[in-house]
């Protein structure tokens, strides 16, 4: 039997969470919380297998809270249920201790799966959300040619370009024309096979061509 | 035909002419025309005055050739009836010393003969015939030109022609010399007033000119928007009213500008509470949405979960699973709606999570590729109006792209430096003209600018018809923001 402490600062949805859980043969709710101070004070005296955290709590941002909850009961386990989507929070939540991130909008398909995962030591993560956070390391496309194969004048404008200068100050700081500047931005990033400025600025950084001079 | 012809060369002449002295300066202009008279006049009078002098001096001299002529024919009547040709002499020598102008005289007797004259060697020949009188004329004046100039010779009967004629000769010579210091005097006149005139009129333009010199520098001034400096007033005269005229204008502008000014600013207060309240309205809503009716929508989910859990009727079931599905629905719908309003992530994680969120809500229901690079923007926050003015900018520019841009692709690259911050949407679609295109259609981009302005920021466009737009926003941070690391370059 897994004991398990509802933080959220809805009543009725506690009321509603702990009657599902309940309804399970290993798992009890034995305490709740509808913010920050009680929650953590209810967690040291309960020390409870599984904290179900709320990210937004009346008086105090559960977010934030995450490495308070580690320290107030540390053999427990820590699923947020919350309504944020965004990789940002899950990341934020993952980095300060989290071991699991569920939408409440699927607090009644996935909750009780990723109550009982998280409880086998494992880490649960909304499958909507795994594509946002495994982004960053996903193949790119290889670049074309090398920086180095451009010519003098097409490296000068696309750092320029790079560094946020607009098209007028580039043809006026490299005495060309605005026509020329868009043809030698444009050979240059088709050689490099880049397709917007975003992009430019993006391998700028990979390649620390963004050094302040 | 001809006459029309003429009457166009002169109009032509006529403009060449106004060119030419129309673009001299005043100073000149006045000078000239003082010049001009006060020569006009002194030629003019000299001239008049010589005439007149030579006239007058001309019939004095006649009047005296006369006097002198008949006092010396009564006076030789007797000597010449004596046969006195001694005192003939003498008198004819006192004549000539008493008068002066007198270049000769001699006496004819009744014979013809010269019986005394004032040649010293020899009489001229044809003299005598120049010049006669009958005896019953009173005296006879000819004007005789001579090698030594103009001579009136008077011819006068002496004893009623009985004892023959007095001829006197008058030279004109003194004429010619008072003709000549006058002249020279006037022309000198002439000259002396012509210096006082000029030094005069350079005064005069001095004075005329200075007041409207001052009057273009201070039009140059308020021409450059300041409406500080007034006029000095000179005189009492048109340029006095003028200058009066100029500073009560250069007042009621300085007074509409700053109504303008503060017109301007109320405005800018105005629309900066707008923004704020609007701003401070969608985040009550979306966080009202989110914690309350999500909060029962999740209830009511888990509730339902439950009672299909208790009650294992396959009837029951299924109706519970239809539920839920309407519910979840609802609540993403209530999510999404939530987060257009305002994302709970631009308050809670910043500008940095909130755009890679939104721009991937684009990509996701638009075929736009986007690309997005941040810069600097890593574990920093900005003011959270800087933030929510950048996102809003990022969303306004982001949804013309969508909507007007037909783009293939967008990218999105915002740079934070240490005391700016810099946002630039770019898309590859259609362009416009910034110039011709400003503000009709696109009230995206007003906004955008005006967003930027509050921040005292700013807003260029770079777009043509067929090559893309490109929006460069950039708004200065205040030095001494609470950002917790420096920004760095290299990623």
């Amino acid at each position: 039997m897994s004991r398990i402490l509802l933080v959220d600062d809805h009543a009725v949805l506690r009321a509603g969470l702990r009657l599902l859980l309940n309804s399970q043969p290993d798992l009890q709710v034995v305490g709740e919380a509808e913010d920050v101070r009680t929650a953590l004070h209810q967690a040291t005296v309960l020390q409870p297998d599984l904290i179900l955290l709320d990210l937004s709590l009346t008086g105090g941002s559960g977010l934030a809270a995450i490495p308070s909850f580690q320290k107030a009961a540390p053999c427990a386990r820590i699923l947020v249920l919350t309504m944020h989507d965004d990789e940002g929070y899950v990341r934020q939540a993952l980095a300060t201790g989290a071991h699991g991130y569920v939408l409440k909008r699927a607090a009644d398909t996935e909750l009780i799966a990723a109550i009982r995962a998280v409880l086998r030591g494992e880490l649960y993560i909304h499958p909507a959300l795994t594509r946002q956070l495994l982004e960053g390391i996903l193949p790119q496309p290889p670049s074309l040619s090398s920086w180095e194969s451009l010519s003098d004048r097409e490296r000068e404008v696309l750092l320029l370009v790079a560094r946020g200068y607009t098209a007028a100050e580039i043809a006026n700081q490299l005495s060309l024309s605005p026509k020329t500047v868009e043809t030698y931005r444009t050979r240059g990033m088709e050689k490099l096979g880049l397709r917007s400025r975003a992009a430019l600025v993006q391998y700028a950084l990979d390649h620390n061509l963004l050094i302040p001079n | 035909m001809n006459a029309k012809y003429a009457q166009h060369r002169l109009i032509i002449w006529f403009t060449r002419a106004w060119n030419v002295l129309g673009a001299v300066n005043i100073r000149a202009k006045i000078l000239g025309i003082v010049l001009g008279l006060v020569v006009l006049m002194g030629v003019a009078a000299t001239i008049e005055v010589r005439l007149l002098l030579e006239r007058t001096l001309t019939s004095q001299i006649y009047e005296r050739s006369v006097a002198v002529g008949r006092d010396l024919a009564a006076r030789a009547t007797d000597l010449v009836l004596m046969q006195d040709y001694y005192g003939l002499f003498r008198l004819l020598r006192d004549t000539q010393i008493n008068n002066p102008d007198v270049r000769y005289a001699f006496i004819i007797d009744s014979e013809g003969t010269i019986v005394a004259h004032t040649f010293g060697r020899g009489f001229p020949v044809g003299l005598r015939d120049a010049n006669t009188v009958t005896a019953q004329e009173h005296h006879r004046s000819i004007l005789l030109t001579t090698d030594e100039g103009d001579i009136w010779d008077t011819a006068v009967p002496i004893f009623d022609g009985r004892a023959g004629i007095a001829r006197v000769g008058l030279s004109l010579a003194a004429r010619e010399q008072t003709v000549t210091a006058v002249t020279g005097q006037l022309l000198l006149t002439t000259f002396m007033v012509a210096a006082i005139g000029i030094t005069a009129a350079a005064f005069l333009t001095w004075i005329l000119t200075r007041p409207i010199l001052q009057l273009v520098e201070l039009t140059k001034a308020v021409a450059q928007g300041d409406f500080s400096q007034r006029a000095r007033r000179w005189a009492d005269d048109e340029i006095g009213a003028l200058t009066d005229a100029f500073n009560a204008m250069s007042e009621a502008l300085a007074q509409a500008e700053r109504e303008r000014h503060e017109r301007e600013q109320m405005r800018t207060q105005y629309v900066a509470q707008i923004i704020t309240a609007q701003e401070e309205e969608r985040k009550r809503i979306a966080r009202e949405l989110h914690d309350s009716t999500s909060q029962a929508l999740t209830s009511l989910l888990v509730g339902l979960r439950s009672l299909a859990d208790r009650y294992r009727l396959p009837d029951l079931k299924q109706q519970v699973d239809d539920l839920r599905g309407i519910v979840g629905q609802v609540l993403n719908d209530l999510h999404v709606l939530a987060r257009q309003l305002r994302p709970s992530v631009l308050d809670d994680l910043g500008l940095a999570a909130a755009l890679q969120r939104y721009v991937a809500d684009c990509r996701a229901r638009s075929k736009l590729t986007i690309d997005l690079a941040l810069i600097g923007l890593d574990n920093v926050r900005l003011m959270p109006v800087v933030e929510t003015a950048l996102y809003r900018i990022v969303q306004e520019a982001l949804t013309n792209v969508i909507r007007h841009a037909h783009a293939t692709t967008a990218s999105v690259v915002i740079e934070r430096r240490s005391d700016r911050i810099r946002a630039i949407i770019e898309d590859d679609g259609c362009g416009f003209d910034p110039d011709t295109t400003h503000g009709d259609g696109h009230l995206g981009l007003n906004g955008i600018r005006e967003r930027a302005e509050l921040l005292n920021g700013q807003l260029i466009i770079e777009s043509a018809p067929g090559h893309g737009t490109t929006l460069y926003v950039e708004i200065p941070l205040p030095p001494t923001s609470e950002d917790c690391d420096e920004p760095h370059f290299t990623g």
